[in-house]
């Protein structure tokens, strides 16, 4: 019998490293290289009238924001991870919400044909009223601003959810609806072994597109609707008042953020979707 | 054995959108009985999948009733498990959850042990405990469909329904798992109901076989049964008598099918030329020295000469293969059993009626009859001794003959009958394809046979068997092969008619001469043919010895002659009464009218005129003699005669309503 060669910690050579990780890392690291650089020409220059990507740490104000990212002074007067802590909020509350409904009217409209014929007309007229457009109805519906917010991230991000739901119980093989139709599965085993492992694919794309949307729309939503923290209301702010190398930081923040959120519910399917 | 699935009257219609309907499945009719193995199998697009739903309850009839043990299926159900082509599993549970899944539903009265013992009992009977953790995607399909086969069996249905289960596998594990299905089958007695396309695993595993023809409206178009033992193991199998024989049969009805489908994409057009209606013609022919006026007509040129210039000779394996030809409608012609115009006329094929005439005898003599070396060598060299001998034994023995129309079948019984053995009560007859006579005699599956030559000679030669009657001891100058054409065809091409008649009458004519006879042997010894070796082809006068395996004697064929050739009213009507006699055709009252329309004398008198052979068109007024001295004239009463004879079934007498015989307008 051989036995494997155990494998002993090596530290793996400067060449070694670079033949294996350069082709990745080099390519973007120029991109993002290059395009800083032609923007800090193009503001050198006045070209534009946007500050230069050096002002994030040239602007006294911006480098604050910049490395101190958790005071709070009370008020709106906020660091820039609790202005978007106040925004993350609000998203997962609105996001769990419509998970939480889409989900479950997309599986029944998904299971019962004639329910799918009623709502689909109205689902389908809904989903085409931009964010923006729900803001003033909510306003004027809702008691106060927070919960037109979050009613905001609710609307925008229900309609992927429901609809990839619908579809991923609707496209459940024939195959598995006839086992369960010959074995005559309880419903409650049916909902549980076959029907959801069946649609959760399709769940996990809808859930994954409604994050996005969910995050787009809570700038949007924040920027209308001033007077609350978070980091919409934030670019708003520093743009009335003139801070533009704020908005620049800002706008990283939302970008890296979006990000990371889109991970996180790539993460989680990948944790929670069967492998096939 | 009681019966656990019956289907009654099923009929299916799939809607198709603004009205309209396909008709799947129509006027299906079949009871399955507990333990019994049946398969479906039949061309794609037939309705055998949607049968099989049917029973499973997975779709309605639109018309009709499927029962399982006595119950009308509503639903599905899991007294009905389906094993699906594509398996069916989840493929987020794993092998063990898959079967377990199943079996909590179905099994729940059963304690949590007693469900897992079930459960590893049935991934053991599989061979898949090992696999047990692993997930669909991580098996082959081989083990994939094991793994459906267990969750089906675990379960305990009545009824296990399998959809073409090994249609996706590849050939070696196809085998293997079907060893493996069989064993379990038969050790368990499951009722089992399988579709499939794959003739040789229909074979191996099915008690029966049940053949569907081809949409739309797909009907059960037979029934097989395979009558191979069990336990059954596949050399055992492939190695026993019936086997081929039911593979071809099987393999027969799909091409059967197949050229039914192409014959209506096609729709024959008829090419008109040179004052014939009709010139592209197909004209049927089994492999026999019979045929020999056919392939002389096609290669002397004879049938191009009268104007038929594209005329194809198609080669049958069997009289059945004739018979649906000309039921089916793609055969204009074909050379026939003498007994074929009337039996078809009176409704000898599936009892409806369908007007066949004949206007041309091509050949007289040319059978006999064979037995076994081994009753040579008992000393049983004629129907005495036979007789003796059957009467000791208790178990039938079997005697092969071509189509129950043929005068082999009427002749044979007469000749069983005339010395006291009843041909169905002391011995068998089966029907089997001339070609496949030899075969059978070598393998011992049947006793004898009467069978048009070479095949006598052939036996004899080989010396696997002895020719114990040939013409001159049954009947001298019967007819043996007739011209048979459809009623309507002939209405509708009047003048092709006669030109096929003038064509083959010169081929008998140049047949019936000796110089010709080496060229002929030569002829009917090639591939396109009978296809075998020259020398069990003989042609003209035979020895006059019988019963000697030293000296084979032949069949003589007569091909032409004094009142040879002209289609006889009196033959007819003798064949008629022993149709009747044997219980094939009720006899029918309207027998004149009967025979005026199958024997087309006025066709065979204008063709005769016309190529200057009148000396064939002399009527024999002499009466039917037989070898047992009884004589049998046209001026008999028929009925009368019927009753004077000893050995017969219990025979009808009826009116055979024929529709008017009419001119299509084309």
């Amino acid at each position: 019998m051989v036995t494997a060669p155990s494998p002993r910690f090596r530290p793996i050579p400067w060449q070694e490293w670079r033949q294996r990780y350069a082709p990745q890392v080099i390519p973007p690291v120029v991109g993002i290289v290059g395009f800083l650089l032609v923007w800090q020409v193009l503001s050198v220059t006045g070209i534009t009238r946007l500050p230069a990507p050096s002002a994030l740490l040239t602007d006294e104000n911006t480098r604050n924001l910049l490395l101190n990212p958790f005071f709070d002074r009370g008020g709106l007067d906020k660091g820039l991870f609790w202005q978007t802590m106040a925004s993350l909020t609000r998203v997962v509350k609105g996001y769990l919400g419509a998970a939480v409904v889409g989900i479950s009217l997309g599986i029944l409209v998904g299971v019962n044909p004639i329910v799918n014929q009623a709502l689909d007309p109205l689902f389908q007229f809904l989903r085409m009223i931009a964010p923006l457009a729900w803001v003033p109805i909510t306003l004027i519906a809702l008691p106060n601003v927070q919960t037109a917010a979050i009613f905001v991230i609710f609307i925008t991000a229900v309609w992927p959810i429901l609809i990839n739901t619908a579809v991923g119980v609707q496209q459940i093989p024939q195959d598995y609806k006839n086992v369960a139709m010959v074995l005559q599965i309880s419903p409650r085993k049916y909902f549980f072994k076959i029907l959801l492992p069946a649609a959760l694919p399709y769940i996990f794309t809808g859930l994954r597109i409604a994050i996005g949307l969910a995050w787009l729309a809570i700038i949007a939503a924040e920027i209308v609707m001033s007077g609350v923290v978070g980091i919409g209301f934030f670019i708003w702010d520093a743009y009335q008042q003139n801070y533009v190398s704020e908005v620049i930081l800002a706008v990283i923040y939302i970008g890296a953020v979006g990000l990371i959120l889109d991970r996180l519910v790539a993460w989680a399917q990948r944790l929670i979707v069967p492998q096939q | 054995m009681t019966v656990l699935v019956a289907v009654e009257q099923v009929e299916k219609r799939f809607p198709l959108g603004g009205g309209n309907f396909y008709l799947a499945l129509q006027d299906i009719n079949l009871e399955i009985r507990q333990g019994e193995f049946v398969s479906f199998i039949g061309h794609s697009g037939c309705g055998k999948s949607t049968l099989l739903n049917l029973i499973a309850g997975l779709d309605r009839p639109t018309q009709g009733q499927v029962w399982v043990g006595g119950q009308p299926v509503q639903r599905p159900g899991p007294d009905r498990m389906v094993v699906f082509q594509n398996y069916s599993l989840l493929p987020w549970l794993t092998v063990w959850e898959n079967v377990s899944l199943a079996v909590e539903e179905v099994l729940g009265h059963l304690s949590p042990a007693e469900r897992r013992q079930v459960v590893q009992w049935h991934l053991d009977l599989v061979g898949l405990t090992a696999a047990k953790h692993k997930y669909p995607a991580q098996l082959s399909g081989g083990m994939k469909q094991r793994v459906a086969i267990a969750r089906a069996l675990a379960i305990r249905p009545e009824v296990l329904l399998l959809d073409e289960p090994f249609g996706a596998l590849d050939a070696l594990t196809r085998g293997h798992l079907q060893e493996q299905l069989l064993r379990i089958c038969e050790e368990h007695q499951v009722t089992t109901v399988m579709v499939t396309h794959d003739v040789d695993e229909a074979v191996f595993l099915s008690d029966r076989i049940v053949m569907l023809t081809n949409g739309p409206g797909a009907q059960i178009g037979q029934i097989l049964t395979v009558d191979i033992p069990r336990p059954r193991r596949r050399m055992e199998v492939v190695k026993h008598p019936s086997y081929y024989s039911l593979r071809s049969e099987v393999i027969y009805f799909l091409n059967q099918q197949k050229r039914i489908k192409n014959m209506r994409a096609r729709s024959a057009k008829a090419i008109a030329r040179h004052g014939l209606e009709k010139v592209n013609l197909e004209i049927g022919f089994v492999p026999l020295t019979a045929c020999a006026p056919l392939a002389v007509a096609k290669e002397k040129g004879l049938f191009a000469k009268h104007g038929l210039d594209e005329v194809h000779l198609v080669r049958e394996t069997s009289w059945r293969g004739i018979v649906d030809g000309l039921v089916g409608g793609y055969l204009d012609a074909a050379q026939t059993p003498a007994g074929l115009p009337v039996w078809l006329t009176l409704g000898g094929h599936q009892e409806r009626p369908l007007p066949v005439v004949t206007s041309l005898t091509l050949t007289r003599n040319g059978n006999a009859i064979t037995l076994a070396r081994r009753f040579y060598d008992q000393g049983i060299h004629d129907a005495q001794s036979l007789r003796a001998y059957l009467h000791r034994q208790a178990t039938p023995h079997i005697l092969g003959m071509v189509h129950p129309a043929s005068m082999h079948n009427l002749l044979l019984r007469y000749w069983l009958a005339a010395h006291g053995i009843d041909p169905d009560r002391d011995v068998q007859l089966r029907t089997i394809p001339p070609a496949q006579m030899v075969a059978d005699l070598k393998a011992g599956t049947i006793d004898g046979y009467c069978v048009g030559e070479p095949w006598n000679l052939r036996a004899a030669l080989e010396g696997i068997g002895f020719t114990v009657a040939t013409d001159q001891e049954l009947w001298l100058d019967h007819p043996g092969k007739v011209l048979g054409v459809r009623e309507d065809w002939a209405m509708r091409y009047p003048n092709t008619h006669i030109a096929l008649v003038k064509a083959l009458l010169e081929a008998c004519h140049y047949c019936a001469q000796p110089q010709h006879h080496e060229e002929i042997r030569h002829l009917l010894a090639r591939r396109e043919y009978l296809g075998t070796d020259v020398r069990y082809i003989q042609l003209g006068e035979p020895g006059k010895l019988t019963c000697d395996l030293h000296q084979p004697e032949y069949a003589h064929h007569r091909f032409y002659g004094e009142g040879l050739n002209r289609p006889s009213r009196t033959e007819h009507l003798w064949i008629m009464t022993q149709l009747a006699r044997w219980g094939e055709v009720p006899f029918p009252r309207n027998w004149l009218e009967i025979l005026e329309r199958v024997c087309r004398v006025d066709t065979f008198t204008i063709a005769a005129r016309e190529v200057g052979l009148l000396g064939t068109t002399q009527t024999s007024r002499s009466p039917i003699r037989l070898f047992d001295g009884s004589e049998f004239t046209s001026n008999q009463d028929p009925i009368d005669y019927l009753n004077h004879l000893a050995i017969k079934r219990d025979f009808s007498v009826a009116e055979i309503v024929l529709e008017r015989p009419q001119v299509a307008l084309s």
